[in-house]
């Protein structure tokens, strides 16, 4: 790919620039690779191709929040953090807290479904977004799904545009479902003395009736982080029913309050957000993430790669971050696969230098001959000169 | 139907697998949308994966469309067949095929009723949360076509936060698996856009479903208001409260009544009535629960009973749910509508509907989902009066109007199907639809899965978007518009 430093970068404020600018680019056969606040720049596979680099930034205004509707319409470039903003004056929000930071523009967080701890409640942007407005690579501009939290006229396209890294459509507005915000929050640290007791510890919180809004599990200085966001009452509760479910497992829990927990979420978060080394997207069941945790411990004390790894503990979706040699860092991620593979886990290279991407391949196949061709025929129908993204897309089809 | 295709179908297929006769085709004429009929060209019944394959397969290579049916319930005519095609009944694929407790998921044929698999994990402490309100009768396989919701979908979300993964036969016959119990496959989120795709994409085999850990505590009360629009302020005092019920239901006097005589659920003798329930952990639900009670109370409410227990719960229930099928007994026929409306505009087009009512002569029930907009109307008439099937027709179509003026939506959960189709330019521009049928076009590229459902005209893959021009394969005389 061409240095995006030279590469000619526009800027558009309007739906309809964007698309102006998308029928020019296809029409003259120019790649185009879409952009918003650049908070996840190493994601994703370097296009193929590049001639115009189109940043949503200023694509930004205005939010319209819809209190009584519990919705929000946001333009692509307004940030998460400007959404927040407004919607704690209703004590509301769209509660998405990605791997990126709140610096991340919508456009961004839907085409990489890009999530965080709060995926365990409220799930990821495909589960939030009820519609979507985009600029097709020929320079239409459309719509799917609408502007109310039950709908079910039409394909779901906003489903089809998450996570499709920026190949498909270029979005340029998206309305959200939203939540309360919960008065109050708990979180309650949870360390266990080996892995089968950690294993049998987030099994009988499965079983409980506690309902947390993130657990998380963070490797190496292994525990579990469960945080409980509702009234303060109820948190206090939930946070004390875990502590001696904790202790009955042979567990230590220490709980936090507001303040004290807050330096704790970002330590979590900042552990995996970095700007260099390798970014694994692993998927396993649940209950195979301590197998996942011990093939880790194994691969870095073999390799001396130094590796870090939260994740969503009861859903098994767990980022990897591996920094040291390439050549390590790529045999890693092929172990890994190798190891996970009997257990229908996969490794998804979600950022990487190029001499990793050059000896591993960044996505486990996508499924049978005919999954590959139906991704294929996704995106040559809604890209058929290949402007968007040229093949930057997931899975490494599109 | 080519006797050519029925031929290879006998050969393929076990003889009791195969219908063709038109005593044993009548059932298969429509679903729970009655007025749309059509006799299919044959009907079949596999009972397994590659079964189902084969058929598809065989249709494919003779160019015969195909319709896919669970249990027939579907109101808006999804699974109505053709004439010249085949109807592909999944109701022999009934088998759970796997329930793994510790990942919460459970991997099942798509004939299996949406309640058998709670059914099924319920003595575990489990459940699926998504509960239509045919959900005794409806199949799995139909809720991911329609992505449906039900009463409690206001927390929970509908069938496409549910469905962890799917096995389907593509339009050619090939089987593919999109998603499944482990999160994150890479690759395009088909698995996101074919639920909810009505049966035009694909034929789902199995799905994979998550299970949720049945909640803490459950209260619900039934509040008696003197108006709709007391209750609709209940509903937004609620919400502005910060409080997520797990459902929020209303049904008006009309809907009352008809509830009242089919399954004497005792409601009170109010204009309207609302039904609230939260669940989750116990202190949190009591907590809450006070908060919504003095809502209701500072609203107007007449009454406010409280379920003591799962026998009063489920009365309540059995009211709400009742209500559809309870309208027979106060109007010799009814049309059921489904549109959204954003929650904020239901009082103004609830009255929009109330002058409707008395510019029809019609009476028009009112039963919605209230904490997310979507309003049923029942709209009462007698087909023996000539006229009023036709004005009944048009009634509903007007409130679609109103929904869609409002911002809102044609369908919130039964889908487009037959029914609604030509409604969809109403909706969505050229280029929304074009945008589907973009999709369409790369699953299907012949379009023999279930044709002339969702899109107003169809379009021939290929096509370029614009004024009507005969496509090549159609002035080749290879292909038609339906």
């Amino acid at each position: 790919m061409p240095d995006a430093a030279t590469l000619q970068q526009v800027e558009p404020t309007a739906a309809s620039e964007v698309a102006d600018l998308l029928r020019r680019a296809d029409t003259q056969g120019q790649a185009v690779v879409v952009c918003g606040n650049r908070t996840k720049a190493r994601w994703g596979v370097p296009p193929q191709r590049a001639d115009v680099v189109l940043s949503l930034k200023r694509l930004n205004a205005p939010i319209e929040h819809s209190a009584g509707d519990l919705i929000v319409t946001a333009p692509a470039g307004a940030t998460l953090a400007d959404i927040n903003a407004l919607l704690a004056g209703e004590r509301q929000w769209l509660p998405l807290d990605p791997w990126a930071g709140d610096h991340c523009t919508v456009g961004g967080l839907i085409a990489t479904n890009d999530s965080g701890p709060r995926r365990h409640r409220y799930g990821a942007p495909r589960d939030l977004l009820i519609g979507v407005e985009f600029a097709l690579a020929n320079g239409c501009l459309a719509k799917g799904g609408g502007r109310v939290v039950k709908n079910v006229a039409g394909y779901d396209i906003g489903r089809l545009l998450c996570g499709s890294f920026g190949t498909l459509a270029v979005i340029t507005s998206a309305t959200f479902k939203l939540s309360p915000k919960p008065p109050a929050s708990r979180t309650v640290v949870v360390r266990t003395r080996s892995e089968a007791e950690a294993r049998a510890l987030l099994i009988a919180i499965t079983q409980s009736p506690l309902t947390p809004s993130a657990a998380e599990v963070a490797w190496p200085d292994t525990r579990c982080l469960l945080r409980f966001e509702t009234t303060v009452a109820a948190a206090e509760q939930q946070a004390a029913v875990l502590t001696r479910l904790a202790a009955h497992h042979g567990a230590t829990a220490e709980i936090l309050t507001e303040t004290e927990e807050k330096p704790c979420w970002e330590r979590h978060a900042t552990s995996v957000r970095r700007h260099a080394g390798t970014l694994l997207r692993v998927g396993v069941l649940p209950v195979d993430l301590p197998k996942l945790l011990t093939a880790l411990q194994s691969l870095a004390s073999e390799s001396g790669l130094r590796v870090v790894a939260i994740g969503r503990a009861l859903l098994g979706a767990v980022l990897v971050h591996v920094d040291g040699d390439h050549a390590q860092t790529a045999a890693l991620v092929g172990q890994l696969r190798t190891r996970l593979k009997s257990a229908n886990g996969h490794v998804s290279v979600l950022a990487t230098d190029p001499e990793v991407a050059h000896a591993t391949p960044r996505w486990d196949e996508v499924g049978n001959p005919a999954v590959q061709q139906l991704m294929r025929a996704v995106k040559a129908q809604f890209d058929p000169r290949g402007t968007l993204c040229p093949g930057g897309g997931p899975g490494g089809l599109t | 139907m080519p006797p050519v295709l029925l031929q290879a179908l006998s050969r393929t297929l076990p003889a009791d697998a195969l219908l063709s006769h038109p005593v044993d085709l009548l059932t298969y004429e429509s679903d729970a949308l009655v007025h749309l009929r059509a006799m299919p060209g044959a009907v079949v019944l596999p009972r397994s994966t590659a079964e189902v394959a084969a058929v598809v397969r065989l249709c494919h290579e003779h160019g015969v469309p195909f319709v896919a049916r669970g249990s027939g319930t579907g109101l808006s005519g999804g699974a109505l067949p053709r004439r010249d095609g085949v109807l592909v009944s999944l109701a022999r694929m009934t088998h759970i095929r796997h329930v793994d407790l510790d990942n919460q998921y459970a991997v099942v044929e798509p004939g299996v009723t949406n309640l058998e698999i709670t059914r099924r994990v319920a003595p575990f402490g489990f459940y699926y949360a998504p509960d239509p309100s045919s959900q005794s009768v409806c199949s799995i396989g139909g809720n991911v076509a329609e992505n449906s919701g039900g009463a409690h979908c206001l927390k929970y979300g509908f069938t496409v936060h549910h469905v962890l993964g799917v096995e389907a036969v593509l339009p050619t016959g090939d089987v593919i698996r999109l998603g499944g119990p482990t999160p994150d496959h890479p690759g395009l989120d088909l698995l996101g856009v074919l639920i909810g795709s009505e049966g035009t994409l694909a034929v789902v085999t199995e799905v994979t479903v998550r299970l949720l850990r049945r909640p803490e505590a459950v209260l619900t009360l039934l509040a008696g208001f003197p108006s709709i629009d007391a209750a609709g302020e209940a509903v937004s005092a609620i919400i502005a409260c910060g409080i997520v019920p797990a459902a929020v239901e209303m049904m008006d006097r009309l809907t009352i009544d008809a509830a009242e005589a089919a399954v004497h659920p005792n409601f009170p003798p109010s204009s309207a009535v609302l039904i609230v329930e939260l669940d989750g952990v116990e202190g949190e639900v009591r907590e809450l629960f006070s908060r919504v009670e003095g809502v209701c109370q500072r609203s107007g409410a007449e009454t406010v009973e409280v379920a003591r227990d799962n026998a009063a719960r489920d009365r309540i229930w059995k009211g709400r749910k009742a209500a559809f099928a309870a309208m027979g007994r106060v109007s010799p026929n009814y049309y059921v509508q489904d549109g959204v409306v954003p929650r904020t505009r239901l009082p103004e087009v609830l009255r929009r509907i109330r002058d409707l009512e008395q510019r029809s002569g019609l009476r028009i029930g009112n039963v919605f989902h209230a904490g997310d907009g979507n309003l049923h109307p029942l709209i009462c008439y007698d087909e023996s009066i000539p006229g009023q099937a036709e004005r009944a027709e048009w009634v509903a179509s007007e409130i679609l109007e109103y929904c869609l003026d409002a911002g809102g939506s044609l369908t919130g959960e039964h889908g487009v199907g037959a029914d609604k189709r030509a409604s969809m330019a109403k909706m969505f521009t050229t280029d929304d639809l074009d945008t589907m049928q973009r999709v369409r076009c790369a699953f299907d590229p012949r379009s023999l899965c279930n044709p002339g459902k969702v899109f107003p005209t169809p379009r021939l893959c290929g096509e370029v978007p614009g004024p009507y021009r005969a496509h090549p394969i159609e002035r080749a005389g290879l292909a038609e518009r339906f």
